[in-house]
């Protein structure tokens, strides 16, 4: 019963996952079996870590992925949660039509995704700058500067994404008992009030998991960077999903590539643990 | 839902300009998302001279095929179509069949080192593509289905989510109903397929429609083991060749039209059925 899941899972996956730290001690080019492969010890990791091209490009594509994750999970979150409350609110209508509108943009390809957006962000033709010039800003390079372009590549994420955690947001609310809101009236608690006394802290287990998912979702970023910006300019927009593709798979250079992919997964590991940590010390304050 | 009781709690306080405040909320958020689709759809009716005008022109003076028409010509649409339902289609079955079974194991059958085993799955749930890509392309290589679309399918025939979800789902079917079909004398594998299958139908339905969404839209996987096999391409890899056909505005007619073709069957789909999306996310999602 469990037999093709488990082995599917198995031989796509773990074992990838298992060459994946393997190669990272070999020398070995992509384009060769694995018994090709060279035992070089950390020769791959003292590469990454050195004043080689490859050292500085992978520190670079390193940090730009934790930015551009970091400034996802910092807007994506808020936004997810005052979302969230604008559909779930009966005040006024329009909630159920708001979250339908929010949910497609997830269905939506990201390769169309930042297709529309890079002509959205033309600095002459695309209609951003003009709506920017409405209310008197100055003209923006977007994704043609190397200060603006991974933050526009985060905004179009952004853009497609906060749907599905605002309906996540959503589904925790519906998970705090209305008995709850009635006592903190009682109490005199004003909307604000109840807002931080009893929605934030009862959704702390769904951010938990939306930070996780958000942060896994976002080191994956690799259609705009390798359909528009091709990581420049300036190396402004290299990530690593796109750079160890890049060495692993298009320059061959198979082990340094799995290097890159095992410091990855550490990075991986350190923050979901942290997430957690953060999490759990809220419980123990309660 | 609560809707009723919820309705007068915060209906509790009146204020009328916050609802106002939040009307114009909801009504900004809603445009604001709804754009950049609103404007790929005007733009691929846009002529090339349209595209290109300083300032730009929002609304078409006709609307016009003509973009279209193009795509079909630049990439042979049909066959990148074809590819995308192939690929979808295929790797949602499998992922149907693959986590009912194993979502009934892990739900109903107790052995030595399940959770375990269960918790490893899951695991990979976690894992980001690229972590797994480089030594995965060597080994579908080596069994002789790169740049084939079985070399696109294969590797996505089971995944972690799926069998998280049907465990989930398939963990609230009543044991009664399992013994009695045992008593019965029907097979295990029968057993999944027709008794347990019909009592999860929306939690399948949900599973089919993320697996087809999900694989409709990937790209990653394909760009790397295709190869550069332009006849394998689905549409979302056959988009980025017409960036390259044309570069600048010269080509946003024929980019927009490609993408609004692209975008379609994954909407639509979405706009039928999202019940069943919402209500999966919910008890999936944090339940679990």
């Amino acid at each position: 019963m469990l037999a093709p899941a488990v082995s599917l899972v198995g031989v796509f996956i773990f074992l990838p996952m298992l060459l994946t730290i393997w190669l990272s001690f070999q020398a070995w080019s992509t384009q060769t079996g694995f018994g090709s492969a060279r035992f070089v010890g950390l020769q791959n990791y003292t590469d990454l870590l050195s004043q080689l091209s490859v050292g500085r490009d992978f520190r670079q594509a390193f940090w730009n992925t934790a930015f551009y994750t970091g400034l996802s999970v910092i807007v994506i979150l808020p936004l997810s949660v005052a979302l969230g409350l604008m559909v779930y609110q009966t005040r006024v209508a329009g909630g159920h039509v708001l979250r339908t509108i929010l949910f497609s943009t997830y269905m939506v390809p990201m390769i169309a995704v930042a297709l529309v957006w890079s002509k959205l962000y033309s600095p002459n033709e695309g209609p951003l700058n003009q709506i920017l010039g409405w209310f008197g800003f100055d003209r923006q390079l977007w994704l043609s500067s190397p200060d603006t372009a991974l933050a526009s590549i985060v905004l179009l994420n952004v853009w497609q994404q906060v749907g599905y955690f605002t309906v996540l947001v959503i589904a925790g609310l519906t998970q705090i008992p209305t008995s709850l809101y009635e006592a903190a009236r009682i109490d005199g608690a004003n909307p604000v009030q109840s807002f931080f006394g009893v929605t934030l802290p009862l959704l702390r287990r769904t951010l938990l998991f939306s930070a996780v998912i958000a942060v896994i979702n976002a080191v994956q970023v690799f259609e705009p960077v390798a359909l528009i910006t091709q990581g420049g300019p300036a190396n402004s927009t290299n990530v690593l999903t796109y750079y160890i593709r890049r060495v692993g798979i298009e320059r061959a250079q198979g082990g340094l590539g799995s290097a890159m992919a095992v410091m990855l997964m550490l990075a991986l590991i350190v923050v979901i643990v942290a997430l957690f940590a953060f999490a759990r010390r809220g419980d123990d304050d309660k | 839902m609560s809707s009723v009781r919820k309705g007068r709690l915060f209906r509790a306080s009146k204020a009328k300009p916050l609802d106002a405040l939040l009307v114009a909320g909801i009504v900004l958020v809603a445009v604001v998302s709804a754009f950049p689709l609103i404007w790929m759809v005007l733009s691929s009716f846009k002529t090339p001279a349209e595209s290109m005008q300083v300032p730009p022109v929002w609304i078409p003076g006709s609307v016009n095929f003509q973009a279209y028409g193009e795509v079909a010509d630049v990439i042979n649409a049909g066959r990148s179509f074809w590819n995308s339902a192939v690929i979808a289609t295929t790797t949602t079955l499998g992922i149907l069949i693959t986590s009912l079974m194993a979502g009934y194991a892990f739900a109903k059958y107790r052995f030595k080192g399940r959770d375990l085993l269960f918790a490893a799955v899951i695991a990979t749930m976690f894992l980001p593509p690229i972590v797994t890509l480089i030594p995965l392309y060597r080994l579908v290589g080596s069994i002789g289905l790169n740049a084939s679309l079985a070399g696109v399918i294969v590797p996505n025939l089971a995944n972690a989510f799926g069998v998280f979800l049907m465990r989930q789902f398939i963990a609230g079917v009543p044991d009664d109903l399992i013994d009695a079909a045992r008593v019965d004398g029907a097979s295990e594998l029968r057993i999944v397929f027709t008794v347990v299958a019909p009592a999860v139908v929306p939690a399948i339905a949900a599973l089919a429609l993320f697996a087809f969404v999900y694989h409709w839209n990937t790209y990653l996987w394909p760009l790397t083991v295709l190869q550069g096999q332009v006849d394998n391409y689905p549409i979302v890899l056959s988009l980025s060749r017409l960036l390259s056909y044309n570069r600048g505005a010269m080509n946003t007619g024929l980019v927009m039209a490609g993408a609004t073709m692209a975008v379609l069957p994954p909407l639509v789909m979405f706009l039928l059925l999202q019940r069943f999306f919402v209500d999966s996310i919910v008890s999936s999602g944090v339940k679990g």
